[in-house]
């Protein structure tokens, strides 16, 4: 489970100091100027998380620098932009006791490297060893963001990019819970409705194909071609197109990488496809020459495919007994 | 026309008489490999009831062989569920043990002693034949005898079935395909007839499945929704009318006889689309009774608005119906199917099990092997024809795809149809290539006063000097000519015939191969015994049945064992023992109680033991011979499951280390350390090293010099290669301190702990 870094500093307010109203007005400011958050360096962090204070605050850790290449921050981004935003809507009493903020790698090396041992007994999570040194390869304790799968492992990361369980596990340490609301998504339900007045605008075109079993007979099948090829699995556990080394090849029997979906899919799609062409093409050419060209083409494009699927069963399970021509 | 090859003279009979005598003989074959391929297990292993839920079923046809049948309906269980106790009778489908019960009586009525438990273990082969056979008179309805054959043969090996059914695993699911595919034949065949007998047998048989098994709900949307596309399709015919209202009216008054079932099939959400299409039928029944006997054109388009508004109506009092109550909405598991996430965030022990996790590809070719790619291609050959019953097929094998991606269970669900639809691809492959029928050659064809037009454009494409057809010729057939052009496709030659059919040959060989290697490595396994193979041979690991069977002869017969609830009815079924929980789950707080007491330190668990009247403790430990099914493995489902109920007692991230990792080692967590389930499993396990470096085997992690200590408990026994531990709770000290103090003084006093010598060795 590769996440982005998102930082709880939830500390309750307990230390009272004179100097902190105007610290505090600071931020304040700085968060209406950024739609509530915070864009932190290094001494602004030192300042937001310093003991003496009277607010609570937390913090995403992140790279969105296009070089640092981390993807999974860059996905993160959105929610909590959105849950940030929320935020802004509460009262402005309880809204100046909490703090939304962002520290990007770029800005803020220094407590990057030393927030390994220091941030670790204050917050839930910490930085682990950098397995790739583009990206800043950051773990939560799974509970930070609800996971789809059990167990976070490399093969199913956890999927948990979304605002709303977001804006729910960290309503634990706010003042007041944050009002987020999932915004319409006027897009889809958009084109949704453009889509349905097209289609009846143009009824007495589309209707034919609508009408034609050929149209449905291409939905079905590839519909099934997808679903059998474990595009579900893909979905439920999240899994990544390729894995983080570039294999699209998921170790283990029940794992699998989306990849390997679109593959398997065209490999069953083709041989079905060739079983269909000796079926009902091949007969109806009429030239016994090509005819014969026509089958032994499918026959061997058969036993290739078939070939390659079986080999590729192989690297999935290494028990597998059995190969062909590969 | 010539032919390929010559073929014997022989009159009609004979060939129809060899043919069906050749049909019979090749389903006796069938049946044969279907029964003896799911025998593995018991030639490997022996005549033994497997994994966990047949456990109860075994024990319940026990109890309606030996007390009768109304003793069992009206069967109370105070031994499971304490101190709760379980209503069996009302609790379950009751179709698997009545028909072994009626298996074992016939039986004992022609004086045939058989034991029920060899009933128990062979009915679900027994039941994989008939599956064959169902299958065949299915496919049969959709092309013909020869694809049924395939089919049926197909069915019977296949491995996405033999999973469910092999030898010993008594479960509902055994009987449950035969009767899917049967009611799915019946109602196939009262839809092509019309016919309300065939209707009202599928009724009955539809009442078989309900009582027999869960997923009865998946014919009772399929058949609605065959019927509503027939509609929509605008094939209503009266045949479809007959057929559905004897199926619907019957099937759900004699389904509500079930007390399991009861009130369901008019109060849920599941069993509303049969009612709404039931509905729909009538009000369209009802418009074409009108139209053909009333004339005016107006009266006919005010019925048709009148049909449609009350077909809305009826809708929406459903909907209404629903959002007042009077109809349960989805439950869980239903839109668990849908909805995917929904499972995991509401309902954690479905989400948990693991035959519910969705779908990888490789199971899928695993499962069904060259028939997953046929497949697609009978489905398009099926809508070449799209009869009525080839729209079933379609909607089928849609439907099952997508389920039997969401979760693995449903693989079963899918894998007739897949059998089915690849038959059909693989029979009209074979058909083709068969036939002995060559079509005429091009020049022939070109002299020849009868053409397709198409033949003859192509013709006239290639060599247009040559043809002596004028373009008006040709144009006057182009309208008449299309149904002339069947009898000019075939295949020329014999090599192309051999190539392709020996092709298609190796791969059912290749298909019989992977299945026969599947089954018996893959789904042959009791799970009750677990084999492994080192260099001297197989090694059969016996530990459940060592431990079971110490705990029905060394353990009081009233007493209490707790365990987590995947081992309650082998604890039932084998050592005769109550059980806290078991895998009934119907009460997730009691789950919860279990899990919490599991997962909490000794001084919180113990009062929670106590008051259940605990006298054992069961765990699973793996760690040592590197079984990974064990508990520690299923501990967070434990934590999760209690953070559930106790959200401010049991934390679930208190139980990984800092870095957010799942450690038994020095890192674990303290939560993690002192928890019930950690000390139990690792109780006195580092001594078992003496003084090597301790290893976990699954979790592949060294663990501490020092184990942990128990102060509540004391281990009562240990199976051979450690997989079950059972530790005995102590009484309440007599002096009325806490055992902790009382221990602590004991110690004290001796200085030293006083440890009887390490009694087994470790079979590593």
């Amino acid at each position: 489970m590769l996440l982005p870094f998102l930082l709880l500093l939830a500390l309750p307010a307990c230390i009272l100091a004179a100097k902190p109203q105007n610290v505090q007005e600071r931020f304040v400011n700085l968060a209406q100027q950024n739609d509530g958050i915070i864009k932190l360096d290094a001494d602004t962090f030192d300042l937001l998380t310093s003991p003496k204070r009277n607010w609570s605050t937390s913090i995403q850790f992140t790279a969105l620098d296009k070089r640092r290449r981390c993807n999974p921050c860059r996905e993160f981004e959105p929610a909590w932009k959105a849950v940030a935003k929320a935020w802004t809507a509460v009262p402005k009493e309880q809204r100046d006791q909490h703090f939304f903020a962002t520290l990007d790698f770029d800005d803020g090396h220094s407590v990057f490297q030393k927030s390994g041992t220091m941030l670790q007994q204050m917050v839930l999570a910490y930085l682990l060893p950098e397995v790739d040194s583009n990206c800043l390869r950051l773990l939560l304790v799974s509970n930070m963001l609800p996971c789809f799968n059990p167990i976070p492992t490399e093969e199913a990361p956890c999927r948990g990019f979304d605002a709303e369980p977001l804006a729910e596990q960290l309503s634990a340490y706010t003042p007041l819970p944050i009002p987020y609301r999932a915004p319409i998504n006027w897009a889809l339900w958009g084109s949704f409705a453009v889509m349905g007045l097209s289609l009846i605008l143009a009824v007495r075109v589309v209707a034919p194909i609508f009408r034609s079993r050929w149209t449905w007979a291409t939905l079905v099948t590839i519909t099934s071609l997808i679903m059998t090829s474990g595009y579900m699995f893909t979905r439920i556990r999240g899994m990544p197109m390729t894995g983080p080394n570039g294999d699209w090849i998921a170790q283990g029997f029940q794992s699998q990488y989306g990849q390997e979906t679109v593959v398997v899919a065209t490999l069953y799609g083709l041989l079905g496809a060739s079983f269909l062409m000796l079926t009902v093409v091949a007969p109806r050419q009429t030239s016994p020459n090509r005819q014969k060209i026509q089958i032994y083409i499918w026959t061997v494009v058969i036993m290739v495919l078939f070939s390659v699927l079986v080999s590729f069963f192989r690297a999935k399970n290494r028990g597998y007994p059995f190969k062909l021509f590969i | 026309m010539p032919l390929a090859y010559p073929l014997p003279n022989l009159s009609p009979t004979t060939v129809t008489n060899t043919a069906s005598l050749l049909r019979i003989v090749a389903l006796a074959l069938i049946s044969g490999a279907a029964i003896a391929s799911r025998l593995f297990a018991v030639i490997n292993f022996e005549s033994i009831i497997h994994e966990f839920d047949p456990w109860f079923n075994y024990r319940a046809t026990k109890v309606l062989a030996s007390q009768g049948f109304y003793e069992f309906w009206n069967w109370f269980d105070p031994t499971a569920w304490y101190p709760l106790g379980r209503v069996v009778g009302g609790t379950i489908y009751p179709g698997l043990m009545v028909t072994s019960g009626v298996i074992y009586n016939v039986l004992h009525k022609l004086h045939l002693p058989v034991d029920i438990r060899n009933i128990c273990v062979l009915l679900a082969p027994g039941f994989s034949a008939f599956t064959a056979w169902a299958t065949y008179m299915f496919t049969k309805e959709l092309k013909d005898e020869s694809a049924g054959l395939l089919a049926a043969a197909f069915i019977g090996i296949v491995p996405g079935y033999i999973s469910r059914s092999v030898a010993g695993s008594y479960d509902n699911e055994a009987i449950a395909i035969f009767l899917l595919m049967f009611t799915f034949y019946l109602w196939i065949k009262a839809l092509k007839q019309g016919s309300a007998l065939f209707g009202t047998l599928a009724a009955l048989f539809y009442f078989y499945m309900v009582a027999a098994w869960g997923g009865y709900a998946f014919i009772t949307n399929m058949i609605p929704l065959h019927a509503l596309t027939l509609m929509l399709m605008g094939r209503y015919t009266n045949r479809l009318y007959v057929a559905y209202s004897s199926w619907y009216a019957i099937g759900t008054l004699a389904s509500m006889q079930v007390p399991f079932v009861g009130f369901q099939p008019v109060r849920t959400s599941e069993h509303m689309g049969a009612l709404g299409v039931f509905g729909l039928l009538q009000i369209v029944a009802f418009v074409q009774l009108i139209r053909s006997h009333v004339s005016s054109k107006q009266f006919q388009d005010l019925l048709f608005v009148s049909a449609i508004a009350s077909g809305v109506i009826g809708a929406l009092a459903i909907v209404g119906l629903t959002y007042k109550g009077w109809i349960a909405p989805w439950t869980g598991r239903f839109y668990s199917l849908w909805d995917t996430g929904y499972a995991k965030k509401y309902i954690p022990i479905i989400a948990s099990v693991s035959e519910h996790q969705p779908t990888a590809w490789p199971s899928f070719f695993m499962d069904l092997h060259s028939l997953i790619f046929l497949f697609p291609a009978g489905v398009v050959l099926c809508f070449r024809e799209l009869r009525d019953e080839h729209v079933f097929v379609i909607i089928y094998a849609f439907v099952a795809s997508y389920f039997a991606g969401v979760m693995v269970r449903l693989m079963l669900t899918l894998t007739p149809v897949v059998c089915v639809a690849a038959a059909i691809a693989l029979s009209t492959l074979f058909d083709t290539y068969i036939d002995p029928l060559e079509p005429e050659t091009i020049d022939k064809v070109a002299a020849g006063t009868e053409d397709s037009n198409k033949k003859a454009k192509k013709e006239k494409a290639a060599a247009p000097s040559t043809s002596t057809a004028s373009v008006s010729e040709l144009l006057a057939r182009t309208v008449s000519a299309p149904s002339k052009g069947k009898k000019q496709r075939g295949i020329f030659g014999l090599d192309t015939r051999f190539a392709v059919i020996f092709n298609a040959l190796g791969l059912l060989f290749f298909f019989v191969l992977h299945s026969t290697w599947v089954t018996s490595t893959a789904y042959s396994s009791p799970s009750v015994v677990l084999a492994s193979h080192n260099e001297n041979g197989l090694n059969l690991i016996d530990d459940f049945r060592e431990a079971y069977y110490w705990l029905r002869q060394n353990t009081p017969e009233d007493a209490v064992v707790m365990s987590w609830w995947d081992y309650g009815y082998q604890i039932a079924g084998m050592a005769d023992r109550t059980t806290l929980v078991d895998n009934n789950t119907w009460n997730n707080t009691h789950i919860a109680t279990v899990g919490k007491a599991m997962s909490s330190p000794e001084e919180v668990a113990y009062p929670i033991l106590r008051k259940h009247d605990v006298d054992y403790v069961l765990v699973i430990f793996g760690g040592l011979i590197g079984y990974s099914g064990d508990d520690i493995n299923k501990f967070l489902w434990m934590v999760r499951i209690a953070q559930g109920v106790w959200p401010d007692e049991i934390q679930e991230p208190a139980y990984f280390t800092p870095s957010g990792d799942y450690r038994v080692d020095e890192q674990a967590s303290p939560a993690m350390r002192n928890s019930l389930m950690y000390k139990m499993s690792y109780y006195r396990y580092a001594e078992l090293f003496t003084g090597a470096q301790a290893v976990d085997r699954v979790r592949g992690q060294q663990m501490p010099k020092v184990g942990p200590k128990l102060d509540y408990l004391e281990e009562a026994f240990t199976s051979e290669n450690w997989i079950v531990r059972i530790y005995q709770v102590k009484k309440e000290d007599p002096l009325g301190r806490d055992l902790k103090t009382a221990n602590a003084f004991a110690e004290g006093k001796k200085r030293k702990r006083a440890r009887p010598p390490v009694r087994r060795r470790a079979a590593a």
